[in-house]
């Protein structure tokens, strides 16, 4: 391809202007099908591609992207002119280094024809209506095949190509002034990892549950987080083992290295080299291959995340952690690369999520919460509004909970209050996969 | 350029084509800390491609403008497999064709400000929250530009070329006291202006860090349920979260439950209740004269005297329920189409003094500033970013970890006192619905007063 080689020539003109320079080119070919309220709405071929460029030069950083790659002038000047006044790097990029086998390419996805992607989406809104014909359902499916070169001027040369494969479903059910909203999404490097009948099965149930609701008291209860709900805890820690919050000082965390600080029954893990999931790659998006570690284990903290400039200035090691993200899991060649996680797991543990609710004289069963990421996070707070929510009795569902809040601190209650781990992991979006995690103590505030 | 795009046009068959090409410069400069994190200049440049063919659309984008007829036959080719899936066909309301051209002149124009200078400005900010206390320990701040030139043209005889400029300023500092508490504060701005914009904002930058250092001797608020006053700026975020989203009509407009339940005519709070949803504040952030439909962009009363009157439209909700589109379809990006938003959402005016309001609340909470919100339709959450106690009329000690919570259809009714103290705010963030996000909008709102609102917290 004509770009490529452009995109080595570039590295070769600029080894000789700079201290280092890196290039990363993503070429994409998307093709998202969306359904809205039961029915086909459109369906979009997105060919995008994007070129970044970051230079070493005299110990600073610089910084451009570009999506006109006929022009590289523009972009090498920008990342000059960065470079001149950015910030230190105390890093050099890393050479080529052997990475792992990472299973990231399923030619099923890049060869899905369009009208199979639609008969998913209308073979999933059929099933759902099956069980109530007044649901609204919004659904998208979409493919894509991504090409990623990275290329620095210390030898490393990463051609890699990626397929992506993504379902997401919402479904809207309206009774008078009573909405609820289910949803539930998944996303993988291959097809044959989703499935989209244990996905529907999944809403079904909590649609049965939600026939009812019930009241719950406003107190200290015990709270069985599962699926995205178990965000509320996970988050906190997630922002707790990044290092640079750990090298800023904001970390709880940041001086507890092999210590332990919570329940030795808790282990999570970040993964990187996981076949298919979808934040998988051989590599970062920096050149560092990316590896398994346990973050936590056993309740004691084994490791932080890194990229190439944070683990620098705290002296690490770089973890194959440093992606072009930012926020809720947008990563885009456009961004630099900071600390993200790869795919996290919380090991299971040997009790059935039945057993521990029929263990329980009554707690909440929360599947759902909005607010993520509200309040004083890195402190460990949460404070969410439960947005799918059951109330159990000795093992029986009840209920759903309405207009009501959950609140506590994550490093009091997984320390000291953890009631269990179930015994199988759950997929949350394809980038987490955890058990149930129930703890008791949790302030609940309700209305109702 | 223009030549290029009308021929692409012409040669379409579609029923309807539309195409749009963006240009953007932008720059970024983003500290933490005293780590200069990223410090950049970049560009881009790409379009999309929308045809309606037997009611179905097909959208293509692309970053290559070589072969835009090839761009448009791939859209009408998809548009064309979807008309034979499509169970309602889609209809656009009309619009009347325009043709424009919107340059705006700005002080200073980003793109002529050297990256030294952007970069500069950020870290004299910077320095000024790191050196306010010795318990500042870290910041987060940034600075952004951004200057687009949007080419939208359609095949019903519209051709708008609008520049659309962006400056946006987050100062944030951290503050840390012992070994658990640290407490993060920030003042987030944006306009549509110049650089010009983002000088002089060193007051802003103290009033970040002070706030911070208050926050770590502030109380952790009991839950429960308490009458709240709200500030302009977590009033104008509730408005948007909570009641803003749901009268986006592609919510609305398949959904006959929901139709129901949002009846126009139906009374949704007191007689002093004003939502307004403006269109064009010319220099506010976001504010721009079109949407990404060549709609002209005005206003719309959402509720009018506590009655719900309407609802935000694209061209093709408008056709679907019968209204007539104000300008609301809107895209972050060339890389979408566009989707029914929000754009200068407010509480309007209201009559009662602060004082007046809290002059009878025995026990409750001035809650301020918003650390974000989110909704699902009915259930709505936000967070407070500092508060304080109300102790027989009057505002006491400074609270932290304020999270309010509840039911729209409830918490609009129980809004009891509307003040007189308007303000608008244009953030740094923006508005995230359907993978996309930030959209640069405006909120507001005077102080209201709300009744039994559910604030969640550790249990009393």
């Amino acid at each position: 391809m004509t770009s490529q080689i452009r995109a080595g020539q570039l590295m070769e003109k600029l080894s000789g202007q700079v201290g280092g320079a890196e290039l990363y080119e993503s070429r994409s070919q998307e093709t998202p099908v969306r359904f809205r309220a039961g029915a086909l709405e459109s369906v979009k071929s997105v060919e995008t591609i994007g070129r970044a460029l970051r230079v070493i030069h005299e110990g600073r950083v610089g910084f451009s992207t570009t999506t006109d790659l006929a022009d590289d002038k523009t972009l090498v000047q920008n990342a000059l002119q960065s470079a001149q006044f950015g910030g230190p790097a105390p890093f050099d990029f890393p050479g080529r280094q052997p990475g792992p086998s990472v299973k990231c390419f399923d030619p099923e996805v890049e060869e899905m024809e369009t009208a199979s992607m639609i008969s998913l989406g209308e073979e999933v809104i059929a099933k759902l209506r099956a069980y109530d014909p007044e649901l609204q359902v919004d659904l998208s499916v979409s493919r894509a095949v991504e090409e990623i070169t990275l290329l620095n001027t210390s030898g490393l040369d990463v051609e890699d190509r990626r397929t992506y494969y993504n379902l997401g479903i919402e479904v809207t059910r309206t009774r008078g002034d009573d909405i609820q909203i289910l949803w539930d999404s998944a996303s993988s490097h291959a097809v044959g990892e989703i499935d989209a009948p244990a996905m529907v099965e999944r809403l079904l149930e909590r649609l049965r549950w939600a026939e009812r609701t019930a009241r719950v008291e406003t107190k200290a209860m015990p709270v069985v987080f599962t699926r995205l709900a178990t965000l509320c805890l996970l988050m906190p820690l997630g922002q707790g083992l990044n290092g640079r919050f750990v090298y800023e000082g904001a970390s709880p965390l940041r001086e507890k290295l092999d210590q332990q600080v919570i329940d030795p029954r808790f282990t999570l893990v970040d993964d990187g080299r996981l076949d298919f999931a979808s934040l998988s790659s051989p590599y970062d998006d920096e050149g560092t291959p990316t590896a398994r570690k346990p973050l936590i284990e056993d309740g004691v903290v084994r490791q932080f995340l890194y990229d190439l400039k944070t683990a620098a200035q705290a002296g690490a090691s770089p973890t194959g952690n440093g992606f072009k993200a930012q926020g809720a899991g947008e990563r885009s060649y456009h961004l630099p690369p900071t600390i993200a996680s790869t795919t996290r797991l919380v090991l299971p543990g040997d009790q059935s999520l039945e057993e521990m609710l029929r263990g329980l004289d009554e707690a909440i069963l929360v599947q759902g919460v909005i607010g993520l990421g509200q309040g004083n996070v890195l402190a460990g707070e949460f404070s969410n509004n439960v947005s799918m929510g059951f109330l159990v009795r000795k093992g029986e569902v009840v209920g759903r909970v309405k207009n009501t809040m959950i609140a506590g601190n994550v490093y009091e209650l997984l320390k000291d209050r953890l009631i269990g781990l179930s015994d199988r992991g759950d997929w949350v979006f394809g980038v987490l996969n955890t058990p149930a995690i129930a703890v008791d103590g949790v302030g609940v505030v309700s209305q109702g | 350029m223009r030549d290029r795009i009308l021929k692409a046009l012409e040669g379409s068959s579609a029923e309807y084509t539309e195409i749009r090409v963006e240009r953007e410069w932008r720059s970024r400069v983003v500290y933490q800390g005293r780590d200069l994190e990223n410090l950049e200049a970049s560009s881009d440049l790409g379009g999309i491609v929308r045809c309606l063919v037997g009611g179905g659309w097909g959208i293509s984008v692309f970053n290559s403008l070589d072969e835009l007829g090839a761009r448009v036959e791939d859209a009408r080719r998809i548009a064309e497999l979807v008309s034979s899936k499509v169970s309602e066909k889609v209809e656009l309301a009309p619009v009347e064709p325009v043709q424009d051209e919107v340059r705006v002149s700005l002080e200073k124009d980003p793109r002529s400000v050297s990256l030294q200078e952007k970069q500069a400005l950020l870290q004299a900010y910077n320095d000024l929250i790191l050196g306010h206390s010795d318990k500042v320990v870290s910041t987060r701040t940034r600075y952004t530009d951004s200057f687009k030139e949007v080419t939208f043209a359609s095949s019903q005889g519209t051709f708008i070329v609008e520049e659309r400029p962006d400056v946006t300023l987050l100062l944030g500092a951290m503050a840390r006291e012992g070994d658990a508490n640290v407490q993060l504060a920030a003042e987030s701005l944006g306009w549509a202006a110049g650089f010009e914009a983002a000088e002089g904002q060193e007051e802003q930058a103290g009033t970040a860090a002070q706030r911070a250092v208050d926050l770590l001797s502030a109380k952790p608020v009991t839950g429960g349920v308490y009458t709240a006053v709200l500030d302009h700026i977590l009033a104008g975020v509730f408005i948007h979260e909570a009641f803003g989203h749901l009268c986006e009509a592609d919510f609305i407009s398949k959904n006959p439950s929901l139709q129901e339940v949002l009846k126009p005519g139906r009374k949704f709070g007191v007689d002093e209740l004003n939502v307004v949803e403006e269109g064009y504040l010319p220099g506010l952030r976001g504010n721009f004269k079109y949407d990404d439909e060549g709609t002209p962009r005005v206003k719309t009363y959402l509720i009018r005297d506590g009655i719900l009157e309407g609802f935000m439209h694209s061209r093709e909700t408008a056709a679907r329920m019968g209204a007539v589109p104000k300008g609301n379809a809107r895209a972050i990006s060339y890389r979408h189409e566009p989707i029914v938003r929000m754009r200068n959402t407010i509480i309007d005016q209201g009559t009662v003094p602060f004082d007046e309001m809290i002059k009878d609340i025995a026990h409750g909470i001035y809650a301020c500033d918003a650390f974000g919100g989110q909704t699902e339709l009915e259930q709505f959450t936000f967070s407070a970013g500092y508060a304080y106690e109300i102790v027989d009329g009057k505002v006491g000690e400074m609270l932290r970890d304020v999270v309010l919570t509840g039911n729209i259809f409830e918490t609009l009714k129980k809004i009891d006192r509307i003040g007189d103290d308007l303000k608008i705010i244009g953030g740094s963030g923006g508005c995230g619905k359907g993978g996309q996000y930030p959209l640069a909008v405006t909120f507001g709102s005077p102080h209201i007063r709300i009744q039994n609102l559910t604030i969640g917290g550790r249990a009393a």
